[in-house]
């Protein structure tokens, strides 16, 4: 384990030399100053602060939804890419075991879903800045903190389908399209009492923060982030059992 | 068959592990066996020719060596490392390319062989200027693989598998996609690393020529079953008979020659040719041609009579194709 981090370095490289691999930072850098601008114009007196806006803005129903698409398409080809190219075949004859090879997988994604967070974060804070009050309203760095927390945790949700699915199908394409599906239809609710074991009413914790009401009756945050827990081992068992596993032809 | 070098005897006494040994290994896929109970060995400094008809098994019994794909039965070991259990140890072994060589296309060739070492363990710095240089790649270690031509890839395939230094290289098809040129220099590369490196080397292909002039042993595979292991090569037959085909204008004068030579043998007649074919001992081939001379038996040419690989490898496998 002690050159796990060699493998990781290993697979950042990948991504950073890919031409494409600044866009997604310029998107989240950008965006928010455009949205901020046409917030601004339309009614300026929707966000107290530059604070408040980036709260609301990081959650996963302003930035954090688009953050989570730039990951998802940023990640989903990290294993099944590695198929259709070929080099997966370079890559497992070497002195490392599999379940090390995607396990670096895996935290690379991570950390790049941490740095979109990051980059989004201060693209979406200096857009406040510009076009609302630095000081006054209510919304503290707590606030912030905690909604930079549900953004990550709905991204890392999101792209560990997503890695699941590259790894189960070897497809880019149906891991992001997939995924992106239920992006779309996660905010969708049957009111039938077994859909809260259903993965997306969980996804938004920060539902549970403002004293508003449970997306559906018996959930509390508890509930959600066990269930939360239970989705992502579920992923990630499935995902290294079958790369352990699988011949490569 | 029945040569086995000297070298190899002292190696065998030393206790010297073959590098690879496949014992009954079996692949079954859906109830049929793609590669059956498939046992060879591979020595020290050895190259040895993986053959067989297309779909016999050749890269099914290559991604089961390198544990790219399960083995229902049996085991692989690498320098004693079973790759079943002891998987790293084993493979540290191991350098290969499998069919094709595919790189990262949008990094340089420098960039994606600092991959591989950061993969591998102890490997120095100046290693991948060694295998670069051995390769021919420094003036294009800088360029993006994607535009390297099949033949550079190839190469690049090579040092890869040489990085970290293995005991035996796996090539599968190297030659395959190659001009002649670059056949020709592939060949020079797997003289050269066997030589110098000490490197065994197993390289399947269906290009019989090729095995013929590089390899010292040929495992012929069939359906996934061994068919043959057969040495090649005569370099060491000086000593030994030869067989000569030997063309003139007479066949029944040349023919009474023979006779009357002492330790001479007809083994053949090819009358469309006017030729025979004969086996005698190597320090003989001047008598004979002194005694055609005054028996004025006019003589066209002498040459080695070979059997070729193909003809033996149509043999083993009943002329099933070979593409």
């Amino acid at each position: 384990m002690r050159k796990f981090h060699l493998l990781v370095i290993n697979e950042w490289v990948k991504m950073v030399k890919k031409r494409s691999f600044v866009v997604p930072y310029l998107i989240l850098l950008l965006f928010p100053q455009l949205l901020g601008y046409i917030i601004h114009s339309v009614s300026p007196g929707s966000f107290a602060s530059a604070a408040g806006f980036t709260r609301e803005m990081l959650l996963p129903t302003g930035m954090g939804q688009v953050m989570t698409i730039l990951s998802i398409i940023g990640t989903a080809g990290i294993v099944a890419k590695e198929h259709s190219r070929g080099t997966i075949k370079f890559l497992l004859i070497r002195a490392r075991s599999r379940t090390a090879i995607l396990a670096s997988k895996y935290v690379t994604v991570l950390l790049y879903v941490l740095s979109l967070t990051a980059v989004a974060a201060a693209g979406i804070l200096l857009s406040g800045m510009i076009w609302f009050q630095t000081g006054g309203g209510d919304t503290g760095i707590a606030d912030i903190l905690l909604a930079l927390l549900y953004g990550c945790i709905y991204s890392f949700v999101y792209v560990t389908l997503a890695f699941m699915l590259g790894v189960l199908t070897h497809s880019t394409g149906v891991a992001i399209g997939l995924s992106m599906f239920l992006l779309t239809i996660d905010k969708m609710v049957i009111s039938r009492s077994f859909y809260k074991y259903f993965l997306f009413p969980n996804l938004d914790l920060s539902v549970y923060g403002s004293g508003q009401q449970p997306p559906m009756p018996g959930m509390t945050l508890g509930f959600s982030i066990a269930v939360l827990a239970v989705y992502m081992t579920v992923f990630l068992l499935a995902g290294f059992l079958v790369f352990r596993r699988r011949d490569v032809a | 068959m029945e040569r086995t070098s000297v070298n190899q005897l002292q190696s065998d006494a030393a206790g010297d592990l073959p590098v690879l040994q496949m014992k009954s290994v079996t692949k079954m896929i859906k109830g049929k066996a793609i590669v059956n109970q498939l046992s060879f060995e591979i020595r020290k400094g050895e190259i040895v020719g993986l053959l067989g008809p297309n779909g016999a098994g050749k890269t099914t019994a290559i991604r089961l060596m390198t544990g790219l794909i399960r083995m229902t039965e049996g085991d692989v070991l690498v320098h004693g490392h079973s790759i079943r259990h002891d998987f790293r140890q084993a493979i540290a072994h191991i350098g290969a390319i499998i069919e094709n060589p595919e790189f990262y296309s949008h990094m340089s060739g420098l960039d994606n062989l600092k991959q591989y070492v950061r993969m591998s363990d102890g490997i120095a710095e100046s290693r991948i200027a060694e295998v670069v240089e051995l390769v021919g790649l420094q003036n294009a270690m800088d360029k993006k693989v994607k535009a390297y031509s099949l033949g550079m890839r190839q190469r690049l395939g090579i040092a890869q598998a040489l990085l970290h230094s293995p005991k035996l290289l796996i090539l599968d098809e190297p030659t395959n996609g190659l001009d002649p040129a670059g056949i020709r220099e592939m060949r020079e590369y797997m003289r050269k690393i066997a030589e110098v490196e000490g490197i065994s080397i197993l390289i399947s292909s269906h290009m019989l020529g090729e095995i013929e002039q590089i390899c010292h042993q040929a495992v012929v595979i069939q359906n996934g079953t061994l068919v043959k292991v057969t040495r090649l090569g005569a370099q060491d037959s000086t000593e030994n008979e030869v067989s000569l085909s030997v063309r003139v204008d007479n066949l029944a004068a040349a023919a009474a020659v023979i006779q009357a030579e002492e330790g001479v043998r007809l083994t053949g007649t090819d009358e469309q040719h006017s030729e025979l074919i004969i086996s005698l001992h190597d320090r003989k081939v001047p008598e004979l041609v002194a005694s055609f001379s005054a028996a004025k038996v006019g003589l066209y040419r002498i040459t080695e009579h070979k059997q070729s690989l193909e003809d033996d490898f149509l043999k083993w496998t009943g002329g099933n194709r070979i593409a």
